[in-house]
């Protein structure tokens, strides 16, 4: 131990050597640039998606708004006489209300740090039109999407560290010491009083500061001076989450330079390493989520779809059969309007909108266990990911990163068991009023159900944050342990 | 003579320093792999969905007496067959979803696709023969050609190949040779396995078809790792060192396996932008409201729905003027859309011609019948079914208009009426059609090849100045 004195000073004189060196190459700007210029595309293309989701929402929200007014100020009218309903267009009808004549959307806002992860968002639907119909009919992929662009994804921040970040660590780093080795300077350096490790150190640092500066810090300035200026897409209280992604990005990175620190420890020239290490990125990176993916499909498969889409039919046959004499019944207001108009109270409901009603009811009832099972399903594979997606580093900080970006699949299952409920109590609103035919007031406009999403609790987020920050700590101290092994037994020569 | 000694002499120094095991036999295992999941899947599915078509027509041939427009409203289903060669690329059709259901009014959109059941990991990639020719293949042609040239020159044999009188094209040719034989040797037996399970796979009727729809789809994977054949050699030409050499290629294919589908997904639709639901609703709900007005106004004098002037006896003749005006406006509005899709798509084969991957992945896509011109006819034709079966049901209700004024829901028809719709028998178009609309990607593939042949040509002529 007394030939090795205190290392904190020389620590930072390796870090200094390093970066003149790594300034006077070429190499750093190159990798540099580029990171640079991925990171800032894949903001700024986040940014834009984002931005174009959240004005279509914007859209949506503002026409269910209009729509509703205009059929207040037409109830209204109706009961001051001075309007006429149309069957199919009646206010004052709850079964009309209840209907897409009066449904609503639920819309899954835009979480804070949205952009840097778009996630599933293209691929699942962030907003339901809620009627009375089974949720089987509303509950549909409802955006207009290019499958072609479903199939090839996003180019986003979550991309960029997945698939490149590694990448270029290995660019800056796979020679950390074999370079020295090759070059006959690492025999010189550690005859100084000079610690192996504290010479990796030194490296890794200066090495990590250049790739996490812009994968971090960038993106956190941009996002920051995007909510500052109001650019939409970007919601404020952007919270711990942005702690948490930073840990997470940090540790994704650990896991890659462990991996590289481990694979110079086993002494093999600077192109073995290379090679190696590309490896190990198809692997882990583009193969082994697949096979992960594969085995979570095969080990919870997903139900029919043909057979649902089969059941639906059944169910609405049985029940459209259950109501066919309703459905046989006129519309008696051929001829006589008045019939469409309230009185004391009251509104006669004419027999075939009634059957369509009862036969949407039973179809919802009847339909429900089978789509429960999706979701259970869907719960399961997920459990399945949580469990075994350890296996590959890649899929833990694509899977981190986009549910801290709220794109994930249980921020979307959230939203879809807050549909579900929502979709209940617009049922126990509407259906009382349309069983006792009770017609609709303009007073009761503002105690219609409407949709609040409520966001995930900030502890959940946090929970399955650390989970996966772990689950990236332990192979990387695995690998630097496998590290300082061998680095034992290190030849300089 | 001299060509196949080259030849020779490079396929057995890829043999013996292990390259060819061990790269080559990961991917084979990974194809295998891909392809018995691919059959299992297709079978299952091509199953499944035969036997719901034949469930859906026995049931609306068995339904009571009842009244035709609650029929049409019931309507069908019609499920997109799963093609014989989904087992090797399934395409879009992960995306896309495969059920329509056929109902009264409106024009139905495809539901239920599969990647609403999988979990976020499906962006990584769906394990398919096709995913793993597309990325993993270049990389195999880098690991076995990467060194062809640049490592000969650093061990000094090159500069007395060349002072044999040896001709740089021979020896390219040779290497060619060599690299593409190490190919064959590893990916032709999983061609013959792929060819007996589609062959055992695909249905009596369209097993001829299915199987030279595989064999213009393996031309198109030959061209394509024929690419990746000279542009390896070229840049191992070039390179002065194996180093060199192998970087520049790593960093081409992470540029075209890995960044460029992505990068030219979200370039094509920046280009060619498409609506959001709400304004496609919007346009298209308004459109229709205005036409079926129109022919209200022309018909009936009015556009009061059901009054004193237009009774509800005359509702089939009112459903079949609206029908009838609302076909053209969808198929303008859906025209426009696909269109708008198929713009995109377009952008992306083109630039195939610097970027590989996107030609071959829009031409297997398309020899497999998974890419969207398949979907387009599919759904096409399934709407024609829609619009025969509201024809036919509207057509019985004007001949049996009722004519007591008050009983028009009352009418019930008898299952003759039923029978006068045939079963939605939906079949693959052939090869031929296949091959037509994917001639674009195929010729790109092809003046791709032919490129990164003369590259590598006029990278080995200049060997000569060593």
């Amino acid at each position: 131990m007394s030939i090795h004195p205190p290392q904190g000073h020389r620590l930072l004189a390796v870090m200094r050597q390093e970066i003149r060196l790594m300034l006077a190459e070429r190499g750093l700007w190159v990798v540099g640039a580029l990171f640079l210029l991925l990171v800032a595309y894949a903001l700024g293309n986040g940014l834009i998606q984002t931005a174009k989701r959240e004005r279509a929402q914007a859209a949506v929200a503002q026409a269910d708004r209009d729509t509703r007014a205009g059929q207040r100020v037409q109830l209204e009218a109706i009961l001051a006489g001075t309007a006429q309903p149309t069957p199919f267009e009646n206010p004052a009808d709850p079964s009309r209300m209840a209907s897409g004549y009066g449904g609503q959307h639920a819309l899954l806002p835009t979480a804070p740090l949205g952009p840097v992860a778009l996630g599933q968002s293209d691929l699942f639907p962030s907003q339901y039109k809620v009627t009375n119909q089974s949720r089987v009919v509303f509950m549909n992929p409802s955006d207009i999407e290019n499958p072609w662009h479903l199939l090839s994804g996003h180019f986003d921040l979550a991309f960029v560290i997945v698939y490149l970040l590694p990448l270029l660590i290995f660019a800056l780093s796979y020679n950390l010491l074999s370079a020295e080795r090759e070059n006959g300077t690492l025999r010189l350096l550690l005859s100084q009083p000079l610690r192996l490790r504290t010479l990796l150190a030194g490296k890794l640092t200066v090495r990590a500061a250049v790739l996490l500066g812009p994968a971090v810090l960038l993106p956190v300035a941009v996002l920051w001076i995007a909510r500052h200026v109001g650019f939409a897409g970007v919601s404020s209280a952007m919270g711990s989450a942005t702690l948490w992604w930073a840990l997470l990005v940090g540790a994704y990175a650990l896991f890659w330079f462990a991996l590289v620190v481990a694979v110079n420890a086993f002494g093999a020239s600077s192109a073995t390493n290379a090679m190696v290490l590309v490896i190990a990125w198809v692997m882990l990176v583009l193969v082994a989520p697949v096979l992960l993916n594969l085995a979570v499909t095969r080990a919870a498969p997903a139900p029919s779809r043909t057979e649902l889409a089969t059941r639906q039919r059944v169910v609405t046959a049985e029940a459209m059969k259950r109501y066919q004499d309703l459905l046989g019944t006129e519309y008696q207001h051929v001829g006589h309007g008045a019939i469409l108009v309230p009185r004391n109270g009251k509104i006669e409901i004419a027999g075939r909108a009634l059957a369509n009603y009862k036969i949407e009811r039973e179809v919802d009832d009847a339909i429900r266990p089978a789509l429960d099972r999706f979701d259970a399903q869907q719960a399961r594979q997920q459990q399945l990911l949580g469990r075994f997606g350890a296996v590959s580093p890649a899929a833990v900080a694509y899977e981190g990163m986009t549910a801290l970006a709220g794109n994930g699949v249980r921020r979307h299952a959230r939203f879809e068991a807050q549909t579900v409920a929502h979709h209940e109590a617009w049922k126990t609103f509407f259906f009382p009023r349309i069983d006792a035919r009770d017609a609709f007031t303009p007073s009761e406009f503002d105690r219609i159900p409407t949709f609040a999403w409520q966001e995930e609790p900030a502890g959940l987020m946090r929970g399955q944050a650390a989970l996966a920050v772990l689950q990236l700590l332990v192979p990387s101290l695995l690998l630097f342990g496998l590290a300082a092994l061998r680095l034992r037994r290190f030849s300089v020569a | 003579m001299l060509l196949n000694w080259i030849a020779r002499r490079e396929f057995l120094e890829r043999l013996r320093d292990g390259r060819l095991y061990w790269a080559g036999g990961l991917v084979v295992m990974l194809l295998f792999t891909a392809l018995a999941v691919g059959w299992a899947h297709q079978q299952g599915a091509h199953a499944e969905q035969v036997a719901a078509q034949a469930m859906d027509y026995r049931d609306w041939l068995h339904q009571d007496k009842r009244h035709p427009h609650d029929a049409a409203h019931q309507g069908m289903h019609a499920f997109k067959p799963e093609p014989p060669l989904s087992m090797v690329d399934s395409g879009i059709n992960p995306f896309i979803g495969s059920t329509v259901w056929l109902q009264a009014h409106r024009q139905s959109e495809v539901k239920f696709n599969a990647a609403q059941d999988a979990t976020g990991l499906q962006r990584f990639g769906n394990l398919s023969v096709g995913w793993i020719l597309q990325v993993l293949g270049p990389l195999l042609v880098i690991v076995l050609g990467f060194n062809a040239f640049a490592g000969e020159r650093e061990q000094g044999i090159l500069r007395q190949t060349l002072s044999l009188g040896v001709a740089p094209l021979r020896l390219l040719a040779g290497k060619a040779l060599a690299l593409s034989a190490s190919l064959a040797v590893l990916l032709v037996p999983a061609a013959i396995v792929a060819a007996i399970a589609v062959a055992v796979g695909a249905e009596q009727g369209e097993r001829i078809d299915a199987l030279l729809r595989l064999a213009a789809w393996s031309l198109g994977y030959a061209v394509y790792l024929g690419i990746f054949v000279f542009l390896v050699l070229g840049v191992s030409a070039m390179s002065a060192t194996s180093r060199t050499a192998i970087t520049v290629l790593l960093a081409l294919w992470i540029g075209q396996a890995v960044m460029a589908p992505r990068v030219l997904s979200e370039l094509s639709r920046t280009w060619f932008p498409s609506p959001t639901r709400l304004e496609f609703n919007q346009q298209l709900g308004a459109e229709l409201k205005a036409v079926s007005n129109k022919v209200w106004q022309e018909n009936f004098g009015t556009t009061e729905r059901w009054g004193r002037d237009v009774p509800l006896s005359k509702w089939g003749i009112a459903l079949r003027l609206d029908d009838q005006a609302s076909y053209p406006v969808y198929d303008r509005h859906y025209g426009r859309l696909w269109d708008t899709w198929e713009q995109q798509q377009t952008v992306q084969e083109w630039s195939g011609l610097v970027l590989p991957i996107l030609a071959i992945r829009s031409f297997s896509m398309g020899m497999a019948g998974t890419d969207f011109s398949h979907h387009r006819r599919f759904t096409t034709a399934a709407e024609l079914h829609r619009r025969n079966i509201q024809d036919l049901m509207s057509k019985d209700l004007v001949v049996h208009a009722d004519p007591l004024g008050d009983r028009h829901f009352s009418y019930e028809a008898t299952p003759d009426l039923w029978a006068t719709v045939p079963p939605f028998d939906y079949h693959s178009p052939g090869v031929g059609w296949a091959l037509w609309h994917q001639a674009r990607s195929l010729a790109v593939l092809c003046v791709g090849l032919l490129l990164a042949a003369a590259f590598a040509a006029f990278a080995t002529l200049r060997q000569r100045a060593l």
